[in-house]
């Protein structure tokens, strides 16, 4: 039921998508943020150094798009016709960048405002649900956070990516290290209980003392800490530090070395009472949380799970990314955002423009709803492909009864269980509880397994071995 | 009517499809509209390549000081790999137009086609061509002609194929100097078949060259090599375009049409006779078109390794059979390796014609083939003083059992820049050659003869030479016969486990350094695996060198959020892909660039 696309100057919008054909009515939305003070040469989200004060007449968009999100995202009829009259819950808010922190307070509590305005934050204010916000370290102030907790902003995640000043200079970025330990104070000031902190490591000439002094005094920094994102320095295509490094200017890490930070930074944050739950991202046990004031929210994924409720669900994970790693849903607000929903036969994945001013043209030519690209409409093979991508990289894992389930209708069922069996043989799999996880060696390989578990899916995988089977025997 | 039929010969690139093309023109059997470039060229690969592969053999009328002629003109390849295909074109001829471009002087193949045609006892009508380029020195040339070809450097005739300059005295030179076919010696009709293809549509098409007797349409003809017979359907010249005739006679050429289903079924160099009144002896025969250089072709997939014979090897059986009815000059039979599964070991006249083979193997076959290195084939003494021949080093017996091994060696002519030559004779050193003579061609240039292992070229001997050279090196080569030397064969083990496939044969003194060499390559063509992987190259159990491939450490990567989800996607889908043209050895997987590894001497 493909309702008639929407397109304004030739241009599609998200608002073509049939938001109807949603399973379920989608519950989070992720906003994105697109001013830096600077570029960092690492970075490959669309963000840019803002020369003219756009940020009002950016939010005044973003505030429109919001508007028309409310319409659409409540499911049903109304959905598409853009026509809902309840505002529409959200359990998930991530607002990410660029650097949020850097909108000014004033432009914060309209947006914030807003927001509320339009939706329901009911499961947010309950503190089940998830409100993030990225932060700088060097632009974080008593009033910014005053402002973010009074809107309703339950977590911070603050960039800190080192403590080393050499570091940073390489990774181009410019605060003072103390000013994490700074940040995340004013934050816990404010009421932000939950507060989370960026690492980057296998930076060009750090050695693995480094790192683990890196890690030290990240744990250092705030007792309070919940949660942590220790990411290998990646090497994104387009971006200048990547052409530097093909161009030989400096050598990237040893792939030895980046594993061996790898296997310190979970030793050293499980000695901390930390728990990986995805490949990058550990959370603290709540037992290991002082007062364990803190009460996990609700379940929000879509995904239909089988068997035990996984480990992940008694940590303060990340509600919002853990929508992400299931391949739940998500509405997407502001320039290069991208949104998900799940529909029956796969799920529609978009993505708006990710450039501020054809953005910002878009949204006020058609009363909030952004020129998309990259529009990918439902496909089950591709999805289920999405789904092992992103699953064996969680602790959770991936539920072999619902794996079994969608691989069958695509032919796939036999030759999927028979990689799983294989990557389990490799010991990088467990099958146990009928669940497929990665073991602890596993954690290095994740892209190995699922491109193997992937594969599986691909026509004619299964039935172009079964032929060549049976010509041996003929 | 006069008949002459002819030849143009001529080292690759020096014009001669473009000369061709413009004698078409000049005699109005193509308009100008008609006219591309390199009509005679058919196959698309041929054109890509820019070299000719198929000879074919073309009719056209003209007239000469009012008399009329017909000129019947075969194109001959141009590449040293079909040397013995403008050998069989030259027998049906009784003249040759040789093609030396002005701006490049004699080259290595001007010599070596002109000696054939010379021993064919032809006739030469040296061109000197392109005389329209800036950089033309025909004067020269026509020197470098006389003194290495001895022809008077006066009869060159300087031409332009692309402006037509020079073409009215070609034709008329055609005409006046070159003899006419000899009459009939016999009453029975005798035709020398000098070139087959295969056409999907009208099967098997034959070229032939009348020297007795005639043939008509509906004649049943014996072939009398192979003893069998064929209704004559259709016979026809190429104008260029097919016109059917109903005799040909005596001295002509033309093509024949018979219900012959595949290239297998007729041997060039045969002889047609008629089967109602045979003749009792066949013309004097062509040789067997020799396979110089072997390799094996396997299915490319890594699940294959796993031994049965699956349905990509049906699939590329279907492929190599369906090809060598178009191409009967390459060889193919089953093998089957431990290590690599079911695959075909393949005999090619040379290195370029092993990469067509492979590349319209791909492209018309729809298979994807992972491809060992080439060998050449070698003569082992037994001790019971039997000869054995193989072609691939892992057939080689235990030494217990063979006397020596003798490897084919050629005769090889270098033409270089004179102040290359120091350079030239180094590389032939160091690849075992013996220096034979050396020869003036002009002021700056000279030719090298060398006897060197074929070996030790066929890789890329041709490559090394033109780089050294700044390109303008060139080089033939012919087989002259097989020597003995101290050659020993080099085990490639990995996770010690021999793999037939990587084993070369090598001289003893350079086993060492070759081993280490090839392991060093190895290294870093073989991926890291989930384990340590072990190489060793090793002569008869005893390990000459050693390497190790580190285990993959990780395989991750750090960040994937929901914008991510698509491109990571594509990219793992792509990390998959990757590993297709692979074959597995036990739980290593090799990509073909190891299996060509071998080749690389490391000098």
């Amino acid at each position: 039921m493909q309702t008639t696309p929407i397109s304004v100057d030739g241009q599609q919008k998200w608002a073509s998508l049939p938001l109807s054909t949603a399973r379920t009515p989608v519950r989070s939305l992720y906003v994105h943020i697109p001013f830096c003070f600077h570029k960092c040469h690492y970075c490959d989200f669309y963000s840019f150094v803002d020369s003219r004060d756009r940020q009002g007449v950016f939010v005044d968009r973003l505030i429109e798009e919001f508007s028309a999100l409310a319409r659409h995202a409540g499911g049903g009829a109304a959905a598409d016709a853009g026509e809902a009259d309840a505002a529409p819950a959200l359990d998930t808010i991530f607002v990410g960048g660029g650097t949020p922190s850097l909108l000014r307070p004033d432009l914060w509590a309209r947006l914030l405002g807003a927001l509320r305005e339009r939706f329901d934050l009911s499961t947010i204010d309950a503190g089940r649900g998830e409100f993030t916000v990225e932060c700088n370290p060097e632009t974080v102030t008593a009033e910014l956070m005053a402002t973010l907790a009074a809107g309703g902003v339950d977590r911070v995640s603050v960039g800190a990516q080192s403590f080393d000043q050499r570091h940073l200079v390489t990774l181009e970025r410019h605060h003072d290290p103390e000013n994490v330990a700074r940040a995340l104070a004013l934050a816990n000031d404010a009421g932000i209980r939950r507060r989370s902190l960026d690492l980057i490591y296998a930076i060009p000439g750090q050695t693995l003392k480094e790192w683990a002094s890196d890690l030290d005094r990240a744990l250092e920094a705030d007792d309070g800490l919940e949660h942590m994102s220790c990411y290998a320095l990646t090497y994104e295509p387009n971006t200048p530090m990547t052409k530097r490094m093909r161009r030989g200017d400096f050598e990237p890490a040893d792939e030895g070395l980046e594993s061996d930070m790898y296997e310190h930074t979970v030793r050293r944050l499980r000695e901390a009472g930390f728990e990986r739950y995805e490949v990058s991202n550990f959370a603290k046990k709540r037992e290991a949380m002082g007062n364990g004031q803190w009460a996990m929210g609700g379940e929000s994924s879509d995904v239909t799970t089988h068997g035990p409720l996984p480990t992940a669900h008694r940590l303060p994970v990340s509600l919002h990314n853990l929508v992400y790693w299931r391949c739940g849903q998500w509405l997407a607000a502001g320039p290069s955002a991208s949104g998900h929903i799940v529909t029956e036969g796969g799920g529609h994945r978009w993505k708006n423009v990710p450039h501020l001013t054809e953005w910002m043209q878009g949204v006020a030519a058609s009363g909030g709803y952004s020129p998309i690209i990259d529009h990918e409409p439902p496909d089950a093979r591709r999805a289920l492909a999405e789904r092992l991508m992103m699953g064996v990289r969680i602790a959770e894992g991936l539920c072999e009864r619902e794996m079994q389930e969608r691989a069958e209708p695509l032919g796939a069922a036999e030759a999927l269980q028979r990689a799983a069996a294989g990557q389990a043989e490799l010991g990088r799999l467990s099958l146990a509880d009928a669940r497929w996880r990665l073991t602890d060696a596993g954690w290095l390989f994740a892209d190995g397994v699922a491109s193997e578990l992937m594969a599986a899916l691909a026509p004619g995988e299964s039935t172009g071995r079964v032929a060549g089977d049976s010509s041996v025997r003929g | 009517m006069q008949i002459r039929n002819f030849s143009i010969i001529a080292h690759i690139d020096h014009g001669k499809s473009t000369l061709a093309d413009r004698l078409l023109q000049s005699t109005h059997a193509v308009t100008d509209r008609e006219a591309r470039e390199q009509l005679l060229d058919d196959m698309d690969l041929e054109r890509e390549r820019g070299i000719t592969i198929k000879a074919s053999a073309v009719t056209v009328r003209h007239v000469h000081n009012g008399e009329e002629f017909m000129l019947n003109f075969i194109d001959t390849p141009g590449h040293v790999d079909f040397s013995y295909e403008v050998s069989r074109a030259l027998t049906a001829c009784e003249g040759a137009v040789l093609v030396v471009d002005s701006t490049q002087g004699v080259e290595a193949q001007t010599v070596a086609n002109a000696y054939l045609a010379v021993e064919n006892n032809l006739e030469l009508i040296p061109v000197v061509n392109k005389i329209d380029l800036p950089a033309a020195n025909p004067d020269d040339v026509a020197m470098e002609i006389e003194q290495i070809l001895g022809l008077p450097a006066e009869d060159c005739i300087y031409a332009s194929a692309k402006t037509g300059q020079g073409i009215d005295k070609l034709l008329a030179a055609i005409c006046e100097k070159l003899p006419p076919p000899r009459d009939s010696i016999i009453s029975e009709t005798r035709a020398l078949v000098f070139d087959t293809e295969y056409n999907d549509y009208r099967g098997v098409v034959v070229y032939v060259r009348v020297f007795d007797g005639r043939l008509n349409i509906g004649d049943r003809i014996r072939m009398m090599g192979v003893g069998r017979t064929y209704v004559v359907t259709e016979l026809g010249k190429y104008t260029p375009k097919p016109t059917k005739v109903q005799t040909l006679g005596a001295g002509e050429t033309g093509y024949l049409i018979a219900a012959i289903k595949a290239l297998a079924d007729v041997r060039v160099g045969d002889t047609i006779t008629l089967d109602i009144e045979p003749a009792s002896e066949p013309l004097p025969g062509y040789e067997e078109p020799k396979q110089m250089v072997f390799c094996d072709f396997y299915p490319s997939s890594s699940a294959a390794g796993s031994g049965g014979k699956g349905a990509d090897f049906e699939q590329l059986r279907e492929a190599v059979e369906k090809l060598n009815l178009n191409d009967a000059s390459f060889t193919f039979q089953t093998v089957h390796s431990e290590a690599l599964g079911f695959g075909f070991r393949c005999g090619f006249l040379g290195l370029l014609h092993m990469d067509i083979v492979q590349e319209r193997l791909e492209r018309e076959g729809g298979v994807e083939i992972v491809q060992t290195a080439p060998t050449v084939n070698y003569q082992i003494l037994m001790t019971t003083g039997e000869i054995r021949e193989i072609t691939n080093p892992a057939d080689l017996p235990d030494p217990n059992y063979y006397e020596e091994i003798r490897e084919p060696i050629v005769k090889m002519e270098i033409i270089v820049p004179k102040e290359c030559i120091g350079d030239v004779m180094s590389l032939c050193g160091a690849r075992r050659g013996v220096y034979k003579s050396q020869q003036y061609i002009s002021e700056t240039r000279q030719m090298l003869i060398y006897e060197l292992p074929l070996a030790e070229i066929i890789y890329d001997f041709h490559d090394k030479l033109k780089s050294m050279t700044r390109g303008y090196g060139t080089m033939d080569y012919e087989l002259s016969g097989y020597h003995k030397d101290r050659l020993v064969k080099v085990d490639i083990l990995i996770n010690g486990a021999p793999v037939e496939a990587l084993s070369i044969i090598v001289h003893r003194d350079s086993a060492e350094q070759r081993g280490r060499a090839l392991l060093v390559r190895l290294r870093k063509e073989i991926d890291r695996h989930q384990f340590e992987i072990a190489l060793q190259a090793a002569i008869g159990g005893k390990v000459i060198a050693r390497e190790t491939i580190k285990s993959m450490r990780k395989n991750v990567t750090a960040k994937c959020y929901g914008g991510d989800v698509t491109r990571k996607r594509k990219l793992l889908e792509k990390q998959k892909e990757g590993k297709k043209r692979m074959k597995s050895v036990g739980n290593v997987e090799i990509p073909q660039e190891a299996f060509m590894a071998v080749l690389d001497q490391g000098d």
